[in-house]
């Protein structure tokens, strides 16, 4: 057997679990996108003629869902870069019990989103959660954290900072452990300050880390799904509704299977998009430049 | 900076645990509460007798994924091996199909997997359920533990296949014995995903004491969003955080290096 062939039987099995699990609910979902699907008629699909992609276009609640979703996406990527990178710095300096401290900054990303999604409805309780507790300290009256629709998306986002910032950290860290310490040696030893290192070496290294992060970061908060279902249910008024939640309540509350696989196939086309856009401005166009 | 990190990361946690233990009066009066009746075990009490109790889904995530890791390391394990000694356009191909699938929100795959469920009989079975979790787990293992075996030294192969070891053998006695700590780092972060994975363990199981901990712990949540008892709920929060606290302190140094080793060489 030659050893390209033997190489190929290997991966096989896995490359057949991926496909079934990856690509077949793509092509499906694509599938029954085209087709109506639902109680009216007994859960069986019938063509409609691109009926739930006209109903898509004019569906006020789909795109109201996108713009909170890019929203949410958008700043709680940027906030988890900014907050992970502080992170990754302290966490890479050398010092005692720092395996203890990184285990203890890994946690919250550890635990289920769900199991946290819960304990933050507890703490934004109004009236008895501890934020309001601090406000009433305060002298404030107590602040509707998950009830307010202008505000409550602000919270969903800063529970999801707190849960994802160490993974982003821990990604960053990878990339601070690959920079030779001699190169910041070196830069001491000419007088720079840690400002200056950390804008002229640490962060044109940590590039590609970066760039890592912000994809696969992106690409989740796109699909952000198990907090905002247990945080706030989509609610107050639908102000926090994310796409991937629209998608599930056609399918498991309003039992119309084609459109939530037009919802759904709509998602994907979007993070492809952005994630598309995000490769070309992040990975490729520093390789041309260095070249 | 230090101080001010752990306070980020463990404050929130550090309340679910003070509300798990305190009495429904004190969480809403606070110090004015009698010493008495201030501290209590009845919400642990509470969940761990509820029905079905909450060791049950302690046990459900537990199975689930014991099962998912098993399956996973033997998919990913000789995937990783034929993808580390393939070259040109097949090993790009795959890598690149690896990468895409490893940024994948999962979440986007319900609808169907739901359906494929429903078709092959596969809902409402635990061990059915790690079949989409060693997929969805497979395109993070197949890249670190490529990146693991990229780190052995080929000659160790090559003796070993002059001893006249076929591969089987080989790997079993000369290359996966190297690679143990990767390996164990691996099925770490497998296991973490799927203790917490929520949307398909959602729609795939709907007998109450076949839930895994994350529907249970959002079903318990969704019974009611006003007059939810936190006190109860902390207490799961807690007792379902227990096994994931103790495998991030005990394997820190696993996850890290797995993690970051794997990011480097990647």
């Amino acid at each position: 057997m030659s050893p390209s062939l033997l190489n190929s039987l290997l991966m096989l099995p896995a490359l057949v679990l991926l496909a079934i699990v990856f690509a077949w609910p793509l092509l499906d979902s694509a599938w029954l996108s085209s087709q109506a699907s639902s109680v009216l008629t007994g859960l069986s699909p019938i063509a409609n003629d691109g009926a739930n992609w006209q109903r898509l276009l004019g569906d006020a609640r789909f795109w109201q869902d996108a713009a909170v979703t890019l929203r949410f996406a958008a700043v709680s990527v940027g906030l988890e870069l900014l907050l992970g990178l502080a992170m990754a710095l302290v966490l890479h300096r050398p010092g005692r019990g720092r395996g203890w401290l990184r285990a203890l900054a890994l946690l919250p990303w550890a635990l289920p989103t769900t199991v946290l999604a819960l304990g933050w409805r507890w703490i934004y309780n109004d009236p008895y959660g501890p934020l309001n507790a601090i406000l009433r300290a305060f002298g404030a009256p107590p602040y509707g954290f998950l009830t307010t629709p202008a505000t409550t998306w602000l919270f969903t986002v800063l529970a999801d900072v707190w849960k994802t910032t160490p993974f982003v950290a821990l990604l960053l860290l990878a990339g601070l452990q690959s920079i030779p310490a001699e190169l910041e040696e070196n830069l001491v030893l000419e007088g720079a300050r840690p400002g200056q290192i950390l804008r002229r070496l640490t962060l044109p290294l940590l590039k590609p880390w970066i760039s890592l992060a912000v994809l696969f970061r992106l690409a989740q908060a796109l699909g952000v799904f198990d907090l905002v279902q247990v945080l706030t249910r989509g609610g107050p008024a639908g102000s926090t509704e994310s796409l991937a939640l629209y998608a599930y309540l056609n399918a498991m509350r309003f039992l119309d299977f084609g459109y939530s696989a037009t919802v759904v196939i709509a998602t994907f086309l979007l993070l492809v998009l952005l994630t598309a856009i995000g490769w070309l401005l992040l990975v490729r166009r520093p390789l041309e430049a260095s070249r | 900076m230090r101080s001010l990190l752990l306070l980020w990361s463990l404050a929130p946690l550090a309340w679910q645990l003070y509300t798990s233990l305190v009495t429904p009066e004190a969480l809403v009066n606070g110090s004015g509460v009698a010493a008495g009746s201030f501290w209590t075990l009845e919400n642990y009490r509470q969940v761990w007798l509820a029905d079905p109790p909450i060791w049950r889904y302690l046990l459900n995530s537990a199975v689930v994924g014991g099962a998912t890791t098993a399956l996973t390391l033997t998919l990913a394990v000789p995937c990783a091996y034929g993808l580390q000694r393939q070259g040109g356009r097949l090993r790009w191909a795959v890598t690149l199909a690896l990468l895409a699938t490893a940024i994948f929100p999962t979440v986007l795959l319900f609808l169907a997997l739901l359906q494929l469920a429903r078709a092959l009989g596969l809902a409402n079975n635990l061990l059915a359920l790690s079949l989409p979790y060693a997929a969805l787990c497979l395109p993070l293992a197949v890249l670190l533990l490529r990146a693991a075996f990229a780190e052995l030294p080929a000659e160790l192969e090559d003796a070993a296949r002059l001893e006249g070891l076929n591969l089987p053998r080989r790997l079993r006695h000369v290359l996966l014995p190297l690679l143990a700590p990767s390996l164990a780092s691996t099925a770490i972060l497998v296991f973490l995903f799927s203790w917490n994975e929520y949307p398909i363990a959602l729609t795939w199981i709907s007998r109450p004491e076949l839930l895994t901990l994350p529907p249970a712990i959002a079903r318990i949540a969704g019974s009611s969003l006003f007059t939810v008892p936190y006190g109860a709920f902390a207490a799961a929060t807690v007792l379902g955080s227990l096994p994931l606290l103790l495998i991030v302190l005990i394997f820190q140094r696993s996850i890290v290096s797995g993690l970051t080793q794997g990011a480097i060489k990647g």
